[in-house]
């Protein structure tokens, strides 16, 4: 009959058209990994006049979700003392392990690291750095700490690129949004 | 002979959709009208148009007469001894929607006895009516024509919005999706052009890729139809469809153009269609659609990074002779859309910082630049149908379809090592392919009373997924197979259908670097059943219970990570099993010269509802602790009411109000549900100008919508607060140009938020950031010729 010819062929088409297409297998799954990840920050306190640092930690290698945080270290300092500050931050889900901290230097002009302290007067801290604008990076700087007392160290990486091409860094932490924000115990003792 | 056109382009609520329809065509011989009393007639023949076959059993009465006759196995019927008159003619089939006409047997007919009989006395009607796949029972609201036509250059969710019982779920303010009866993404099927759409709906911030302008119809079936439609039909389904083809028919087109004042958005969009000269069985369609809009302005300040570009274009071609026709449709749909930069926020604290400050942080100028963040998302369609009708009655439909989805989204960051960013990666990469496969078989009406199909559908897919772990690589096979059966007696029409579907899922994901694999079986059986009894030709009442289900998707089973934007920690739990629901509806539909009301009430019951559930202690990441949620099942009951009034005070003005009011429940926990909407109240005053000059149905119109707060939430489940009730105004005007008989221009002017209101709307999940959008004038033209 012409009808189911003309059916049957219309069929091979179809049938044709489907055997034709991508065959890549979603079994192949792609590395999965975020463009970039911070998992690590990594806090050196060198007391001012010595030479040894301080190392204190935040470290969750698989990054946010998966297993907890591995470690989450307390800030232990002295109280009245000056410290030299620099600050390290890892992706240790690479591997090789990706330093990202030079990068940041070169961005200099759209991150800033913000450090508060609760109390206030348990620790004060200064820029030691400036980015193509005079506005502080806060990669290196010093604390100064005050009277014992125990607290906590808000640690946060603002990340304020330029919107609509327009530079948003102003020295201020309200720009941008938060690429670090954590909470260290803070002991002066 | 002399044609005459019937415009039909209003609202046609009722109207019960799909796939084809039926071309009826009466022959009016007021046969030797100088005689003398009671001799006209009306006879003529009954075909469906999509296949150009006759159709027998269809019945034919005039209303109000008594009179009534079934059409013979070639489609043709015969109504002797009418006295000239107006009268109303209706004509019923199972499976398609009923239709009336008026018909004027006096009509010069006596001046002219002297001609021939068919010169003069033959008068062709065309009446269109559409093939209802949808159950009919169910509550169902068209748009069409100028009711469609006033929501051009609006995505396909925005322009829903004027339906009772349908809002939209927000992210920003260009990417929307359809809520019907508070259900949305999942749980709402969308049927574009008889295809199953298969994006990534699983994700809020996920808009349908699919043009309006491709369809001249959008339909939602509102409740549960998973018998017809299989799975995710929970809350409704939204059919998306296009003209049929012209075949045979000389070239036509239509070219609309949309300006928008806020955004300076721009949407062109054309169509082309026709047969070809010398092939009767032959005809074809060609349209695209260009869309540019830049940063939105709110009463106050404008959005950074707001911009949309979309290119979209279609091409259909299609072949009918007898009871055989055949059909390829190709549609290509692309959109890049910025995503509003002060709503990606870092922690918890940022968060609560732009909460606290109510109004973003950076405002920026007007730009049609869109930067990061943006998606951009490509979708691909090709779609085959063909039909055979047999001689017997019996008909037999296969659509085969293969889609592509692309999506990619790009996060506000760049990575910061310059040889990474210079790669512009996108930070999330999906993409969808999806087989599908529906043969529908049609058999004969038993007795000119029973109806029904039979169809079996399936569906391959394979997700691959590149960057940030979100969700798994996937594939999976379902088969589904459904019988509707639908019966017609004495003013009561009987519907009854069962399905049963099966679907198997592989996902594939890496656990420290190895592929694991796991596999899940999930399968349900559907039902419903309905009545529809017409009390008088103006009163009719509705009932219908229906069952759906869907099986949870990929990112319910295994998502884990911090949802930006929503500052929450998400995680999937792959135990979950599929949902249920079960669908009450009843409604009552009135309407004669003056008034016009329909009332709905649903209870919609949803076992193993799956939401998120706050869970107790917070996850600690490098940006803080974020509230951390899990996929929890529960069941849920959705409870609502859908009225609308349309009131014809004179003939100049009339009046329309809508109201819709939905209660959410948590049945296993005591509580409300989160992100419901909120009561609505719509009202529209017209004028009805109508004509001046080569202008014909001029209107203006004042109109008022007004949202309630949603106080129905659960106790501290939100970072902010539902934001208060709003009420909007807004003024339209419009009319129509006849150039010549075959060219027309439609001009509309619509003003809307004409008081430039800043509010929020709960449903847009960035209402914690900035205001929806101000005072937006817009101009439409659309300009058709040759049909």
């Amino acid at each position: 009959m012409k009808v189911d010819r003309r059916m049957l062929g219309w069929g091979l088409l179809m049938s044709a058209a489907l055997l034709l297409t991508d065959c890549r297998r979603a079994d192949e799954v792609d590395p999965q990994d975020e463009n970039e990840l911070i998992t690590t920050v990594r806090l050196n306190f060198t007391e001012q006049g010595t030479t040894t640092a301080t190392t204190f930690e935040f470290r969750d290698p698989d990054g946010e979700g998966g297993n907890p945080p591995t470690r989450f270290d307390q800030i232990k300092l002295k109280p009245n003392t000056s410290y030299n500050v620099t600050v390290e931050l890892l992706d240790e889900s690479k591997t090789p392990v990706v330093d990202l901290t030079d990068e940041i230097a070169e961005k200099a002009d759209e991150h800033l690291m913000v450090y508060t302290a609760t109390p206030a007067t348990l620790l004060t801290y200064t820029y030691g750095d400036k980015d193509s604008r005079n506005f502080p990076i806060g990669l290196t700087g010093t604390a100064q700490t005050g009277t014992a007392g125990r607290g906590q160290l808000k640690v946060q990486l603002r990340h304020q690129p330029p919107v609509n091409g327009t530079a948003v860094k102003n020295g201020m932490a309200a720009p941008g949004s938060d690429d670090v924000n954590l909470d260290f115990e803070l002991i002066v003792e | 002979m002399m044609a005459i056109t019937h415009d039909r382009y209003k609202i046609e609520k009722r109207i019960w959709a799909v796939a084809c329809y039926l071309l009826l065509v009466f022959f009016v011989p007021a046969a030797y009208a100088q005689r003398q009393g009671c001799d006209c007639f009306v006879k003529g023949v009954v075909r469906d148009k999509h296949t150009g076959q006759p159709i027998p059993g269809a019945t034919i009465a005039v209303l109000g007469e008594n009179k009534g006759v079934s059409t013979d196995m070639n489609g043709r019927y015969q109504i002797e001894r009418l006295c000239p008159g107006q009268y109303e003619l209706e004509c019923r089939i199972i499976g398609y929607q009923p239709y009336t006409e008026t018909i004027d047997l006096i009509a010069g007919h006596e001046e002219n006895f002297a001609l021939a009989e068919d010169e003069i006395h033959l008068k062709d009607v065309e009446i269109t009516a559409h093939r209802t796949d949808a159950p009919i029972s169910q509550p169902i609201t068209t748009l069409t024509g100028s009711e469609l036509a006033q929501t051009r250059g609006q995505s396909l969710a925005e322009s829903l919005k004027g339906i009772t019982g349908v809002t939209t779920l927000q992210t920003g303010s260009n990417i929307a999706k359809p809520v019907i009866h508070g259900l949305h993404s999942n749980r709402v099927l969308i049927m574009n052009n008889g295809v199953r759409q298969e994006g990534q709906q699983w994700g809020s911030e996920h808009a349908p890729e699919i043009d309006p302008f491709i369809a001249t119809r959008v339909t939602v079936v509102k409740g549960a139809a998973g018998v017809r439609y299989g799975s995710d039909a929970i809350g409704g389904v939204i059919l998306v469809e296009p003209e049929e083809l012209p075949i045979g028919k000389p070239l036509s087109g239509e070219l609309n153009t949309v300006g928008y004042s806020n955004g300076r958005q721009g949407v062109v969009s054309g169509t082309l269609q026709g047969g070809v000269k010398g092939i009767e069985e032959l005809g074809w369609r060609a349209q695209g659609t260009f869309k540019r809009g830049g940063n939105i302005h709110t009463p106050n300040y404008f959005l950074s990074n707001t911009g949309i570009r979309e290119r979209n274009f279609s091409v259909a071609a299609g072949y009918r002779k007898k009871g055989f026709g055949a059909e390829i449709f190709y549609s290509h749909f692309a959109t890049e859309l910025g995503i509003f930069s002060g709503a990606h926020i870092g922690s918890v604290t940022d968060l609560l910082q732009v909460i606290k400050n109510r109004e973003p942080l950076v405002k920026s100028g007007f730009t049609y630049t869109i930067g990061r963040p943006y998606q951009d998302v490509a979708h691909n369609l090709v779609k085959g149908e063909a039909h055979y009708h047999f001689a017997d009655g019996h008909r037999i439909q296969w659509v085969s379809a293969w889609q592509h989805n692309d999506r990619s989204e790009y996060d506000l960051h760049r990575p910061r090592n310059d040889s990474l960013a210079g790669l512009n990666r996108p930070e999330l990469t999906f993409r969808l392919t999806t087989f599908t496969n529906d043969i529908v078989w049609d058999h004969k009406p038993i007795a000119n009373k029973l109806a029904g199909q039979v169809g079996i559908s399936t569906l391959y897919q394979y997700n691959l997924m590149n960057g940030r772990p979100l969700i798994p690589n996937f594939d999976q096979w379902n088969v589904g197979a459904f019988l509707i059966e639908r019966l017609v007696q004495n003013g009561w029409e009987w519907e009854a259908g069962i399905r049963y579907d099966y679907r198997y899922l592989t996902t594939y994901r890496l656990v420290n670097r190895v592929t694991q694999r796991d596999e899940f079986r999930f399968s349900s059986a559907s039902g419903t059943l309905g009545v529809t009894r017409s009390i008088s030709e103006k009163l009719s009442t509705r009932l219908n219970v229906g069952t759906a289900w869907r099986a949870p998707n990929v990112s319910e089973l295994f998502s884990a990570g911090v949802h930006h934007g929503a500052a929450s920690y998400e995680e999937g739990d792959p135990t979950l099993r599929p949902e249920q629901a079960i669908n009450t509806v009843a409604s009552v539909v009135y309407d004669n010269d003056k008034f016009n009301w329909e009332i709905g009430a649903y209870h919609n019951y949803i076992a193993r509802y799956i939401y998120l559930k706050p869970q107790p202690e917070p996850i600690l990441t490098v940006r803080g602790a974020f509230p951390y949620f899990r996929y929890t099942q529960t069941d849920a009951t959705f409870t609502g009411i859908d009225a609308s009034l349309g009131w014809k005070m004179t003939d100049r003005w009339s009046w329309k109000s809508k109201a819709s009011y939905l209660r959410v429940y948590d049945q296993k926990n005591d509580q409300y549900l989160v992100m419901i909407p909120p009561n609505r109240w719509d009202n529209q005053l017209s004028f009805n100008i109508g004509e001046a000059g080569k202008w014909q149905k001029l209107f203006v119109s004042a109109g008022n919508l007004w949202v309630g707060e949603q106080r129905r939430v659960p106790a501290n489940s939100d970072f902010a607060p539902p934001p208060p009730a709003y009420s909007l105004w807004n003024l339209t005007a419009g009319g129509t140009l006849f150039i010549t008989q075959k060219q027309q221009v439609e001009v509309g002017l619509t003003v809307h938020n004409l008081l430039d209101t800043a509010y929020r709307d709960y449903l847009n999940r960035f209402r914690y950031y900035a205001d929806e959008m101000g005072r937006n004038i817009s101009l439409r033209l659309k300009w058709r010729f040759g049909a």
